[in-house]
């Protein structure tokens, strides 16, 4: 039987490999269109707090999911959720993209969109303007942490069961939202060394590449509402 | 006289404040373009490692992979040394993100250890999914566990049987998301 820390640590290092082994290749696209919308603005403090957001995200699926110490039950309460976060994820991304390109003002997206309330839209606005916050990250980190993924849902079926074990249910809380905390630090290694690498502040012409990075933004933006719409 | 020499070591002390500086200057800027050239080869470095992973993952999670377990008919057997392992998944269809059953069936001489069930995805990291199984009879095995979803749309799973001591079965079958 393994002791409380050791299990802590596991789903740390779980959370590293499967970063470089899973979340490169199935997130790296959210993190270059992360970086490419920074259009050269410093990248440290917006990534962190993407991934702050993430990992927040994970602690509170894992609370509740180590709370109802059901993983099924569970997973099928924010299945309709999920679907619409993938969908809002690849408009989020088209946005943005479109929001670069300079083809269409922010003014003009804003006034054909839906209201969708004015603190979203005061961070939409934030993440489609020149100059942003790097804070504006976080609540984007928040609502991408939703995002359907394989391996965090091994992750929450282990928090569950250890909801399942706990003694009450304040204990199940506690240690799922521990342990997919621990998960989401692990992962943010790999998805931090690719902000870093999509960075192209030391690239003297990238102008052109960011008219490129819009157009892939975009259809890497369809292709995630096609997903949402799939899944 | 006397000014004509202040003028002149003031000369030369600027000659040498000059080249002092231009030294100092060009020493640390070499620097930074070999640290700037050395900077950039590594991200090329890292960008090439990063395309081929997210590429592999494609590739990987793309290449045909052999269906070698009709679960959703019945049970599946494979042999390992001289025992038969029998592997049982329910209810029917076998769905992901359900509760399922699995059941292993182990011939011969009773095992030391009760075998345990890993579940994965051929070529993908999904992270720990270990199905822990009690022994039911002398040589039937039950657990529950629950095959999760993947985002990539691949409904192709595998389970690996343990057997403690003897070795590993692999078996690999389609999965309704």
């Amino acid at each position: 039987m393994l002791s409380t820390s050791s299990i802590y640590i596991l789903f740390f290092t779980t959370g590293v490999t499967i970063g470089f082994g899973h979340c490169i290749g199935m997130c790296g696209p959210i993190v270059l269109s992360l970086s490419l919308n920074l259009k050269g603005a410093p990248s440290v403090w917006p990534h962190l707090f993407y991934n702050s957001g993430r990992t927040l995200t994970y602690g509170l699926l894992g609370a509740i999911a180590g709370g109802m110490a059901s993983f099924t039950r569970f997973a099928e309460s924010i299945d309709g959720l999920q679907k619409g976060v993938m969908v809002a994820a690849g408009v989020i991304i088209i946005l943005m993209g479109l929001g670069m390109t300079g083809w269409v003002r922010t003014s003009v997206i804003f006034r054909a969109a839906p209201p969708v309330g004015a603190f979203l839209t005061r961070i939409f606005k934030q993440l489609l303007q020149e100059k942003k916050h790097p804070l504006m990250y976080l609540p984007l980190g928040l609502l991408l942490g939703l995002l359907p993924c394989g391996p965090v849902y091994t992750a929450l079926l282990a928090a569950a069961r250890s909801g399942m074990e706990a003694d009450t249910t304040l204990g199940g809380v506690l240690s799922g939202a521990g342990l997919m905390l621990c998960f989401g630090l692990g992962t943010i290694p790999a998805l931090f060394l690719v902000s870093r690498l999509t960075d192209l502040r030391w690239l003297r012409h990238r102008e052109k590449i960011y008219q490129v990075g819009a157009v892939l933004m975009m259809v890497i933006g369809l292709y995630f509402i096609w997903q949402g719409l799939q899944y | 006289m006397s000014s004509g020499r202040t003028n002149d070591a003031r000369r030369a002390n600027d000659s040498r404040r000059r080249n002092f500086v231009r030294s100092t200057i060009k020493e640390p800027s070499m620097k930074s373009r070999s640290f700037n050239f050395s900077l950039f080869g590594m991200k090329i470095f890292f960008l090439g490692l990063l395309v081929f992973s997210a590429f592999q993952t494609g590739v990987s999670s793309a290449t045909e992979v052999n269906v070698d377990c009709d679960i959703q008919s019945g049970g599946c057997q494979k042999q390992i040394n001289d025992r038969t392992v029998h592997l049982e998944i329910s209810p029917k269809p076998v769905k992901a993100m359900k509760d399922l059953t699995f059941q292993v069936k182990i011939s011969g001489d009773s095992l030391l250890e009760a075998p345990f069930v890993d579940l994965g995805m051929p070529g993908m990291k999904m992270g720990p999914n270990r199905v822990i199984l009690k022994k039911n009879d002398t040589a039937t095995y039950e657990g529950q566990g629950v095959i999760v979803r993947c985002k990539s749309g691949k409904t192709i799973w595998q389970a690996t049987v343990t057997l403690p001591d003897i070795g590993s079965v692999v078996f690999t079958f389609d999965v309704i998301y």
